[in-house]
């Protein structure tokens, strides 16, 4: 800005004032163009599929012929149990589903809470098992699922360490994900451990928000350790506990590679989810495209029903 | 528990008050008893991996009848063999092809977005950000079905383009959001003064915001690396031509096979997550502050 010397302060004002219109000015349209790119990529990738899919689920297709057959709402209807073909599996996928959301986040927010307590109670080794807790959630994928699997084999790791332990009964001989009574329990199992480190940091991050004054009071009003914990340190994390709870809500509906490439869903279903029953009506052995858009969108929408209830609690509750 | 233990310096103040030796047995009892729980969930943390290690080291004799890690006098052979089973320089590269291809990608496109919806005021600026949030909650699977079609149509199967577009979009939610709270926490005299200087929006973005915003950088692009990384359902969806896959698909095929050689298959697991280890390890300071940062903002 080369403007005449005028006197500072009168300057200072005028520029500040025309920096500030002309930011909103020029930000009318360069604001659309720094999100243009992200905007056009998801208009392909976002939005087309989007309402592909969206539109396939009110139809039947084979994948190949020319033309879809519009069926209405048939397939909602037969999924949800109108068809005595696919409705008893997708009960049970469903069933199994629940059991993974309800389980999941109360286990990863009991352990990942624990872990935040304790390694906010020591110093030396802090950074370092914040480091090695960490690695379970950023190597999440196919290879730590098959070291898994190796474990849970009939003659692993697992089944070794319960005889060792005198807890032969326990270990099932056809191993944990070849048993129907224990499939399911396994994989969640897993899905626990590459989770619990993201719960541990949120948690941790929120007690380092927590005043020291406040644990401080608690003690001097002579609150036990644990009564601290309960009824002071609990619900001031409520926040990220429900945000814990988002997350691992998603996580249990949306993961289906977790079981896929664990167990396929087997024994006998045991261990099926309604995301993988998804994927297997789309790329299974028995293909529908049209199950497999509709059930997609059963998923969507309660995943958005559960995400929007959450928020809502936690906004109320602020 | 006590609560003196629950914070650092409670902890040593408190030390300084009471010193009776009961008192400081205790103490001494609950810091050890921490340190095992803390020391027994790092081992539960790591075990997979020393398993790989483990079965990695081992004859396809050995794994089977010994599955604890580090039981028998290690042999490289295994390495070899797997070398030999699968074309690993080449699997690594096709998998760095995607990762480092979708990671590049999100670095041009959402730090752009996150800044123009935490400092600019544009048209539709609301809608748009609630869209790309809602995304968030479209399950992945729902849209695997359009997403393989598309590709198909648009004739990227069997090109990296095909994986790495779709995942690239699949990145957005997370992507924006963690930028957009870490831009909006920038003080806005910042952009201000960038303005009174005559700085050109972009200058602003590129020379101050984009450098000032490096711990989120990072973040997004461990999250994204990752999950690029260990990305299997599409390349194998989308591509047919083994000197295409990626390692995960490398890796499924050993599985595949008739007989498994768990040791190959642990093998091949620890080459598929070293990579990563290495990376989060190298880049975890960043990651994790970059992390709490959008939690916190």
């Amino acid at each position: 800005m080369t403007d005449a010397p005028v006197d500072a302060p009168a300057r200072l004002s005028a520029a500040g004032r025309r920096g500030r219109s002309r930011r909103r000015r020029r930000g009318r349209w360069v604001g659309l163009l720094f999100v243009a790119p992200a905007a056009v990529l998801f208009a392909i990738f976002g939005v087309y599929t989007v309402v592909y899919g969206f539109l396939l689920s009110f139809a039947r297709w084979n994948g190949f012929s020319p033309d879809w057959t519009w069926t209405g709402l048939s397939n909602y209807a037969d999924l949800l149990g109108a068809n005595p073909a696919v409705s008893p599996v997708i009960a049970k996928a469903a069933g199994n589903t629940l059991v993974g959301m309800v389980v999941l986040p109360i286990v990863v927010i009991v352990i990942g809470l624990a872990l935040a307590l304790l390694l906010n109670s020591i110093t030396r080794l802090r950074a370092v098992l914040r480091t090695v807790y960490f690695i379970p959630f950023v190597t999440t994928g196919i290879a730590v699922y098959y070291a898994w699997r190796f474990m849970y084999q009939p003659d692993g790791v697992v089944n070794a360490v319960l005889d060792a332990l005198g807890l032969h009964s326990l270990a099932p001989s056809d191993g944990f994900l070849g048993t129907t009574s224990t499939a399911l329990g396994a994989v969640i199992a897993v899905q626990v451990w590459s989770n619990v480190p993201i719960a541990m940091l949120l948690f941790l991050t929120g007690l380092q928000t927590i005043p020291e004054s406040v644990v401080e009071a608690a003690h001097v009003d002579g609150a036990s350790g644990f009564r601290t914990v309960w009824s002071i340190i609990v619900p001031l994390l409520n926040p990220v506990t429900a945000l814990v709870v988002v997350i691992m809500l998603r996580e249990s509906l949306q993961n289906f590679q977790l079981y896929l490439l664990m167990t396929n869903g087997g024994p006998v279903n045991a261990s099926n989810t309604l995301g993988l029953q998804t994927y297997a009506f789309a790329f299974g052995r028995t293909t529908d495209l049209g199950y497999a858009s509709a059930l997609g969108w059963l998923l969507a929408v309660a995943a958005i029903v559960l995400a929007v209830i959450n928020l809502r609690i936690l906004r109320s509750r602020q | 528990m006590t609560a003196t233990q629950l914070t650092r310096t409670r902890g040593r103040r408190s030390a300084r008050v009471k010193t009776t030796p009961a008192a400081f047995a205790g103490r001494l009892i609950f810091r050890i008893v921490v340190v095992a729980l803390l020391v027994i969930y790092g081992i539960i943390s790591v075990f997979p991996f020393l398993v790989m290690i483990g079965g990695a080291l081992k004859t396809n004799q050995q794994v089977l009848t010994d599955p604890l890690p580090f039981t028998s006098p290690p042999t490289f052979q295994t390495i070899v063999d797997t070398f030999g089973a699968l074309n690993v320089p080449l699997l690594l590269l096709n998998s760095l092809v995607i990762a480092v291809g979708s990671c590049i990608l999100i670095l041009v496109v959402f730090p752009l977005a996150g800044y123009a919806f935490a400092v600019l005021d544009f048209p539709l600026k609301r809608i748009l950000f609630a869209i790309f949030v809602g995304a968030l909650f479209v399950p992945a699977v729902t849209v695997l079905l359009p997403i393989v079609f598309l590709d198909q149509t648009l004739g990227l199967n069997g090109s990296p383009l095909a994986v790495i577009l779709p995942v690239v979009n699949g990145a957005a939610p997370i992507a924006i959001v963690l930028m957009r709270s870490y831009y909006a926490s920038v003080p806005e005299e910042v952009h201000e003064a960038a303005v009174l200087d005559g700085c050109s929006e972009f200058g602003i973005f590129w020379r101050i915001y984009f450098p000032l915003s490096r711990s989120a950088l990072v973040t997004v692009t461990i999250l994204n690396f990752v999950a690029a990384w260990n990305e299997y359902v599409l390349p194998m969806l989308t591509n047919d031509d083994p000197s295409r896959f990626p390692l995960p698909v490398g890796l499924q095929s050993l599985l595949s096979s008739n007989v498994v050689q768990w040791n190959q298959v642990m093998a091949a697991a620890l080459i598929t997550v070293v990579p990563i280890i290495v990376l989060f390890v190298v880049l975890q300071r960043f990651f994790i502050n970059g992390l709490q940062g959008s939690v916190k903002g």
